[in-house]
């Protein structure tokens, strides 16, 4: 499952050309945010939604799977970083990890479910994400500090989460960007378009799709110890807010599915909408935001990447 | 007699309906057969028995000698067991060379190799201007070339096509028997069905008719043309 070894072509250079422009890009000026007095968290919120909608990518735009209860993975990081922190006294930057371990190990709980596909999978992903929140909520309050949820008590330090955030999202896009070139992306669609040809054309669908579920459920979990980081405090009701999964949704969906560049475009396209919305219309936020959602979603179906591809498809091989 | 694909009293119920019942047959290395029956005979059911999509209820599947009854298709597929399907079942927002490179992903060659194999394979079916497009961009056709190099890819000892010829173009139709006698040539073992008795009878040197699940004939080209089983289950006369 490697990347290609052959002499790249002019249009594959072009397109890591462009690939490493754009990281470049978001690189640099997220590195700056803290130096020239940026607003640390609506940039360090803008990282995390670019993280969550690309993984969210791998589930929805490589693999075809609708995961409406996005959001366990995010909440089990969440609590799994806390309880580690503040119960255990393991050091944070173990217990990040730790998270996208647990983020993990939910996402091989959840793999029976990998046999159902469309709104099915969706609805019995919205549900297990209930059984989730439902099951911590129920745990000793000694442990998640029940209804007052968890401070991890100790000092908050915005910008080491800010770098670490920005570290995490370094990191998804890395492995999106190396998973649309490589053979387990090339399985991964194939399964999404037919997963009957593809298994009959040789592929093991059952276990590219996990490869593809796993992946896409380790960021959400890291995303979510980080915040919990960042915000030094959890509790189920924010954690496991199923807001969290539609941002995640329309941030993707808004970009485009199924390119690397999409859900990129459509976190800051959307993040940036609903920041201007916010401060210009602070009580209309929510209700202008959602006219604007319908009209995305009516008028580019395919997202914003996705619509430009669909009009130039000649640029395909070009974009990430 | 050289076998490569055997089914030994197949058999297969969806509730009620019995779709294949106690199907015998053998094809040999090198051997087109053709099987022949109306809509509903069990032709596809039996295709995709042999090839792992579908649990048969009785009976066994040999492929090259060796047991593959109820192995899941990818399984199958490393078997060397390839095929094409009545509706072509291209990945629709691929592009041709990716399409291509779907079954060989599990294969050591380098990537430029397998790229260079697929555009080769392209250029033989003449879709080689195409290769970077979409596959859902395709005509009918063209879909049905494409499922073809695609099955070829990982070179197959064993073929599988499934009314190849429906809803293709009569040029397109002779291009793609061309290539049929090219597979047989090459010594693979090939299983046509079609509803296109010319293609069939020009194609099989030995066709088996079906009908509601069963073989009602078998034989040459001249044998089952005549035979009033046929004649009767085709025309109801």
């Amino acid at each position: 499952m490697a990347l290609s070894s052959r002499t790249l072509e002019p249009a594959d250079r072009i397109y890591f050309m462009l690939a490493a422009l754009i990281g470049g890009v978001l690189l640099v000026y997220f590195a700056l945010v803290p130096f020239l007095g940026g607003n640390i968290a609506f940039h360090f919120y803008l990282m995390l939604w670019i993280t969550m909608a690309s993984a969210f990518n791998v589930a929805a735009g490589f693999a075809g799977y609708l995961p409406f209860g996005y959001v366990a993975f995010y909440g089990v990081g969440a609590f799994t970083t806390a309880i580690l922190v503040k119960k255990a006294a393991v050091p944070i930057f173990l217990a990040l990890p730790l998270a996208g371990v647990a983020g993990l190990v939910l996402a091989l709980l959840f793999a029976p479910t990998l046999r159902l596909s469309g709104i099915y999978f969706g609805i019995v992903n919205l549900a297990l994400a209930g059984v989730c929140r439902l099951t911590i909520t129920n745990l000793p309050d000694w442990l998640t500090g029940g209804s007052f949820g968890l401070q991890l008590g100790s000092r908050a330090e915005p910008v080491h989460s800010f770098y670490v955030m920005m570290a995490v999202m370094v990191a998804a896009l890395a492995t999106i960007l190396w998973l649309a070139r490589s053979r387990l992306g090339k399985a991964l669609r194939a399964t999404r378009d037919d997963p009957d040809a593809a298994d009959m054309m040789g592929v093991n669908v059952p276990r590219i799709r996990l490869y593809g579920w796993l992946i896409s459920a380790a960021f959400p979990a890291i995303c979510g110890g980080v915040e919990a980081w960042y915000t030094n405090v959890v509790d189920t009701e924010t954690a496991f807010n199923t807001l969290t999964t539609a941002k995640t949704v329309i941030y993707a969906v808004a970009g485009g599915l199924g390119t690397v560049t999409g859900p990129v475009v459509g976190a800051v396209a959307m993040v940036w909408l609903d920041e201007l919305i916010w401060r210009r219309f602070p009580l209309l936020n929510l209700l202008i935001l959602g006219v604007a959602t319908v009209a995305l979603v009516l008028f580019l179906p395919r997202g914003i990447v996705g619509t430009l591809l669909r009009r130039k498809p000649q640029w395909r091989r070009y974009v990430p | 007699m050289n076998v490569a694909i055997e089914t030994r009293a197949l058999a297969k119920r969806f509730g009620g309906l019995v779709a294949l019942d106690g199907v015998d047959l053998k094809v040999a290395a090198g051997e087109t057969l053709g099987i022949i029956g109306v809509n509903g005979a069990g032709k596809t059911t039996l295709m995709n028995c042999i090839c792992g999509l579908y649990r048969p209820d009785a009976g066994d599947v040999f492929v090259a000698g060796e047991q593959v009854t109820g192995q899941p298709p990818h399984v199958v597929a490393h078997r060397g067991v390839g095929r094409t399907f009545q509706v072509p079942r291209v990945f629709r927002k691929m592009s041709l060379i990716d399409n291509l490179l779907v079954p060989v992903l599990d294969r050591r060659a380098s990537d430029a190799e397998l790229i260079g194999r697929a555009e080769a394979m392209l250029e033989r079916m003449r879709l080689i201007e195409l290769r970077h497009n979409h596959a859902e961009e395709l005509s009918g056709g063209q879909q049905k070339l494409l499922e073809m190099a695609r099955m070829l890819m990982p070179d197959p000892s064993i073929i599988l096509l499934d009314e190849p010829f429906a809803g293709v173009h009569p040029l397109l139709c002779k291009f793609m028997i061309d290539r049929i006698e090219e597979m047989a040539r090459a010594g693979k073992a090939v299983l046509l069905i079609s509803h296109d008795l010319t293609s069939i009878y020009r194609l099989s040197a030995r066709v088996v008719a079906l009908n509601q699940g069963r073989i009602i004939a078998e034989g040459g080209v001249d044998a089952i043309r005549d035979n009033p089983a046929v004649i009767e289950a085709y025309l109801g006369m």
